[in-house]
């Protein structure tokens, strides 16, 4: 049975090696390029992140950052269930000692440092530095100055809090973990990976003009928009515009949230709240101006981005320090090899035995 | 079949596979290498030519204005001249480097007359130009750079093995080489520019 599992796991250690020998050679095989110099085509970048419009705000210990994977776990043993596991990032500035460049990370690979890896204690308490966001999943980069005084002058009733403040994420993150929240006497395991503003990074993808994306939101499996070329997908969708269910506009889907700076600085036209709610500042036209242009990116402007050619790698640290892993990985996948055929050899040897 | 020849058989597959994995990765990673030097080498080529196209115009800009000083421009238009966009990398290298030393030459002279550094064209001109080859020297580092793995790769193992077999060679660098020929004489007394106190 043990040389079985060390066949199976030598074996998988090899694939992973493998797949790291070849990541390896990639990230070895490119020079680094200056961003005030970029070409297009493929390129890898090293430099440090930089908020661009939105931050995220981490689950577990609320850290702004660009990407984040928080997992929890519950239980212990063949008991164990992962009770909450959730994956985002948002599209940030690269910064080199040339200049700053737009990275949209559509359907990118990530390697994260973990950032927070505890455990509850043995009475069920919190494991200190746990600090969970009970806000939204995002704020902006620049906070707009009366906003954040207006937020902290505002008082929230604790009858209005199960239903405010938790958008995004975070209600998901709540709702996952029930009504009891973090509380109750289990173990819990909570482990976060996260890239945050001021981390050094190597970036590997295309270069090319934001214009010439084909699909700028994302090309990965998990993009919801990858979907649309599944025919029973566009059979649905189809039916669904026909029964009147799809909204037209993104006023019509989202209501407030499609209004420019709405929630994330000052709304450049008058939401519709409920009536007791206290109606937020218009944006003067100079804001309003900026919060309609946050989002918008130049066509001619050079962004780094996934292409069918080129996937796009977002890896933590130098070109240096990532291929060393990749190389590590590697190295492993090999020992994996031989644990496979020390296995196979052991298997071979007693199953003779075991069969009689 | 025995169990322990299976187990024979699967240790020597398995090695097989591997070999072949690696056979497969460093070829593709070579190709890939290649093709990223072809890349990087017309990236180079695109900023040469736009200084080529660039220079007669500040020459010409300048030409009535700095009329005592038409060595430096003869230089500059001299050194233009010897540019060929067919030209082998290993000769290019040296016309660039004569070139870039020239037009260096000719912004360091200018320096020297005010009413030649306030023509707006000229400013514009010189800014374009010093643009040109703030980027030609990024993009001969990352093509540089590119040649100096490509060669590194092939000379080490597994690529050595297969560089032997399908004849790979190494590239050679864009630089201004040990002769380089018709380079100016660029230090500031040549032409009468003294060091600033």
């Amino acid at each position: 049975m043990l040389a079985l599992l060390g066949l199976v796991g030598g074996l998988a250690l090899l694939g992973r090696g493998l797949r790291a020998y070849r990541r390896a050679g990639r990230v070895a095989g490119i020079a680094t390029s200056r961003i005030a110099t970029l070409a297009a085509g493929e390129v890898r970048l090293a430099g440090v992140v930089e908020v661009d419009v939105l931050a995220l705000v981490s689950p577990l210990q609320s850290v702004p950052c660009v990407y984040y994977r928080s997992r929890i776990r519950e239980g212990s043993g063949d008991d164990a269930r992962t009770v909450f596991d959730e994956e985002r990032a948002v599209g940030f500035r690269l910064h080199d000692a040339s200049g700053t460049l737009r990275v949209l990370p559509g359907g990118a690979r990530w390697e994260a440092p973990l950032r927070f890896d505890a455990a509850t204690d043995w009475t069920g308490g919190d494991p200190p530095g746990l600090n969970v966001n009970p806000g939204a999943a995002h704020r902006p980069a620049e906070q707009d100055r009366e906003a954040q005084i207006a937020a902290l002058l505002t008082v929230r009733p604790p009858a209005d809090l199960p239903g405010e403040g938790l958008d995004g994420g975070s209600s998901l993150f709540a709702s996952s973990l029930g009504a009891g929240g973090l509380g109750g006497s289990r173990r819990r395991d909570y482990e976060e990976r996260r890239l945050e503003p001021g981390d050094t990074v190597t970036v590997l993808g295309s270069a090319l003009p934001f214009g010439d994306l084909e699909a700028p939101v994302g090309t990965g499996p998990g993009d919801p928009a990858s979907a649309l070329d599944d025919p029973e997908v566009a059979m649905n969708l189809a039916e669904a515009r026909e029964a009147g269910i799809l909204r037209a506009t993104p006023e019509e889907a989202w209501g407030n949230a499609a209004i420019p700076g709405f929630g994330i600085g000052r709304p450049t036209r008058v939401p519709e709240l409920d009536p007791g709610a206290s109606v937020p500042g218009l944006a003067d036209g100079e804001a309003a101006a900026a919060a309609e242009a946050r989002f918008a990116i130049p066509a001619g402007e050079l962004v780094v981005a996934a292409t069918t050619e080129h996937p796009l790698a977002i890896l933590a640290g130098t070109p240096g320090e990532a291929r060393g892993r990749e190389e590590a990985r590697a190295l492993l996948g090999l020992a994996g090899a031989a644990l496979a055929i020390v296995s196979a050899v052991i298997l071979a040897l007693t199953l003779p035995g075991l069969l009689r | 079949m025995s169990p322990l020849a299976a187990a024979a058989f699967f240790a020597v597959a398995l090695v097989v596979v591997i070999v072949a994995f690696l056979a497969m990765v460093t070829y593709n990673a070579v190709v890939a290498l290649r093709n990223r030097i072809d890349k990087a080498w017309g990236n180079v080529e695109v900023a040469l030519r736009q200084r080529h196209d660039q220079l007669p115009a500040l020459v010409d800009a300048v030409r009535d204005l700095m009329a005592f000083e038409q060595d430096v421009l003869v230089e500059v238009t001299r050194q233009r001249a010897r540019y060929a966009a067919d030209a082998p990398v290993a000769a290019q290298g040296p016309v660039s480097a004569a070139t870039t030393s020239a037009v260096r030459a000719l912004f360091a002279v200018v320096e020297r007359y005010p009413e030649v550094r306030s023509q707006e064209n000229v400013l514009r001109l010189q800014g374009e130009i010093e643009r040109l080859e703030g980027q030609l020297a990024d993009r001969r580092e990352l093509y540089n750079d590119q040649v100096f793995r490509f060669n590194t790769t092939i000379a080490q193992v597994p690529a050595v093995v297969l560089a032997g077999l399908l004849g790979w060679e190494a590239r050679p660098f864009f630089d201004a080489g040990a002769n380089a020929e018709g380079a100016p004489d660029v230090s500031l007394d040549a032409h009468g520019v003294g060091p600033v106190r």
